[in-house]
């Protein structure tokens, strides 16, 4: 745990973006970039390796091709706070009131509705901010369940 | 732009086009020959483009275009998956295409000489690169001997590209497109791997590019633009302008005439446009002339800072849009944007490869790419490049044991200074006393790898519409 909060400390100074705007590895789509108002990259640290993705499921879809373990800030409802989540040993944890919608139908919406909320009230708030149909809120597992069938997203 | 067909029409194509004759060219005799089954993946590769190119070839000479993207297609890849170990006699592959096209695949065949035989001098053991250098330019004499050259001008790839049919080969027949414009990939790539790179540090680079090359970039089908040798291979491309033009010349011509022969015309017409296509930028075509005159077909201005690349679609002065990258300033660092100093390094990662200023620019640009990555500089102390190279999770190995770093950072325009490399420890001392660094310690290649500065604040971002219109 404290090796965790240094990094987010280190981080959080640093800034965990990325100075290129590239395509996604994994939807190959343009990286959505932060915005005063809405983090967007999410961000995977790799060994000494942080690449940026266009949602959270093109990191769960794309993870196969890391063997280490993983470091996932994904953009929450709050700027400068991403959700945390973390694969050690292959084994996923996040914050344990952490939720996630995940409702894209195609990629070019996958950043916008792929995401990952620090509360289940935040994702409400989101949800019903920007009008997103058929939303429900899913934990870490059910999410990663999800993505990691064949087809179905 | 479309100026093309008027301009091709005013070129009087050289008599020998015409009557090509059956005699076949030959490698200059030289001790370096065939140097590059030295590293027998490498090779192998190589000699599967040549069949690739063949088989694509002949079943569009033989009217067998409809097949292309499936049992052509299919055909070549389990040659590339299988590649031979040594050079197949094209002619043996593609019998109707040279009866029909035989002066084409003679300015093929010359150029495809030239490609080998500076390898092999690249690849060659015991020469200095001094040596290296005076063999590259023979060849490029001996080359240019013949009729069949092409030109080592930089060409206007606009222009070149500017015909009615242009695009129609990619845009018809995207998968062998791609192979045509992954074999290239592996051609202008490969030099950069070579150059000033002792042959021993050759070989673990190739472990890195073939799988590239072999899972990636023959299978890429969202390519703008062909791969150019500069963009590829900038450190050769800066010692050796002509040649890297020759290059882009060929590749050019190898698009015009996969474009030409992806139409429904008959025979004689595709032929008399082939003619046109080698006239256009044969060497005898644009004899006497010089970078940076000229207009039209006989522009040939260059990126400025850039003298071994023809200027491209939508660039300006050294500002031009690189497939998979982006507009880029290639007189700037690709990382931190401050203009390049004269000793730059390279990184390449994800099928690109970039010019930066220093090395904590290279590692922390390939820190933010997915994949394996190579980083190529001169460092004090050592004759040796060197070379590093990281796995996927970005742990560096070098090939010069016992490397340290200097990495005092400070700002952006000072860090080709605040951030180097030294073959000793006694190097890193003796330099930190000379500029008096205070407090300066040596940090072991572990120690390096771990550090990212993150986004350097003097990064821009060009931000301007893909001039291919292909995707944002």
């Amino acid at each position: 745990m404290k090796k965790l909060v240094l990094l987010i400390l280190i981080f959080g100074v640093m800034g965990v973006v990325s100075a290129h705007e590239a395509d996604c590895p994994y939807c190959a789509e343009k990286i959505v970039q932060n915005t005063d108002k809405q983090d967007n990259e999410v961000v995977v640290k790799v060994g000494n390796k942080r690449i940026e993705y266009r949602c959270l499921y093109c990191v769960i879809k794309d993870q196969r091709r890391y063997k280490g373990d993983l470091v996932v800030y994904a953009p929450s409802e709050k700027v400068g706070s991403p959700v945390v989540i973390k694969r050690t040993g292959g084994k996923w944890v996040g914050p344990e009131k952490m939720v996630v919608l995940n409702v894209f139908k195609k990629h070019t919406e996958c950043a916008a509705l792929s995401r990952a909320f620090s509360t289940r009230e935040a994702l409400d708030a989101y949800v019903k901010r920007n009008n997103v149909q058929n939303a429900k809120a899913l934990s870490l597992k059910e999410f990663i369940e999800l993505v990691e069938k064949p087809v179905q997203k | 732009m479309n100026l093309l067909p008027s301009l091709v029409l005013a070129l009087s194509p050289p008599a020998w086009l015409d009557d090509a004759g059956a005699d076949h060219l030959s490698v200059m005799p030289a001790v370096h020959n065939w140097a590059i089954q030295r590293l027998p993946a490498f090779a192998r590769d190589m000699h599967g483009t040549g069949v690739g190119h063949a088989m694509a070839y002949e079943a569009m000479a033989r009217g067998e275009v409809g097949s292309l993207e499936t049992a052509t297609f299919n055909r070549i890849d389990r040659v590339l998956h299988n590649p031979p170990r040594n050079p197949v006699d094209e002619a043996s592959i593609s019998p109707t295409f040279i009866r029909q096209y035989g002066a084409l695949e003679k300015v093929f065949d010359w150029a495809h000489l030239l490609h080998f035989q500076t390898i092999d001098v690249l690849i060659h053991p015991g020469w200095s690169q001094a040596r290296r250098d005076q063999e590259i330019e023979k060849l490029w004499r001996n080359y240019q001997s013949q009729p069949y050259a092409l030109t080592g001008l930089p060409m206007n790839m606009e222009f070149l590209s500017s015909s009615p049919y242009d695009g129609a080969f990619r845009r018809a027949y995207p998968k062998v497109n791609g192979l045509f414009w992954g074999y290239h990939w592996l051609q202008t790539a490969a030099y950069d791997m070579l150059y000033e790179i002792e042959p021993r540090d050759q070989i673990p680079q190739y472990v890195v590019l073939g799988d590239q090359y072999r899972r990636i970039e023959l299978y890429r089908t969202n390519r703008d633009f062909m791969p150019m040798t500069a963009e590829m291979s900038p450190r050769f491309s800066k010692r050796f302008p002509m040649i890297a033009n020759a290059f882009d010349n060929l590749h050019m011509l190898h698009d015009n005439v996969n474009d030409i022969l992806a139409q429904d015309w008959e025979k004689p017409r595709k032929q008399a446009e082939v003619k046109a296509a080698i006239t256009r930028v044969l060497a005898s075509t644009h004899a006497d002339e010089e970078p940076g005159e000229g207009e039209g077909l006989h522009d040939h201005e260059h990126v400025p800072s850039v003298p071994g690349m023809g200027k491209m679609k939508g660039s300006d002065g050294d500002i031009m849009f690189m497939s998979g990258m982006g507009w880029m300033d290639m007189s700037r660092c690709a990382h931190c944007s401050i203009p390049l100093p004269e000793e730059t390094a390279t990184v390449s990662a994800n099928g690109w490869t970039m010019v930066v200023r220093c090395l904590a620019c290279a590692r922390d640009m390939a820190a933010e790419t997915p994949g394996q990555a190579i980083i190529r500089t001169r460092i004090q102390g050592s004759s040796r490049t060197l070379v590093m190279i990281s796995d996927e999770e970005g742990n560096w190995q070098s090939n010069i044991q016992g490397v340290v770093f200097l990495e005092q950072t400070g700002e952006h325009p000072e860090c080709a200074d605040w951030s180097r490399a030294f073959a000793t420890s006694e190097g890193f001392d003796a330099f930190v006393r000379e500029n008096q660094i205070s407090g300066a310690s040596p940090l072991s290649l572990q120690s390096w790898s771990e550090r990212n500065l993150g986004r350097p604040p003097t990064y821009r971002k060009i931000d301007r519409p893909n001039p291919y219109g292909v995707k944002d």
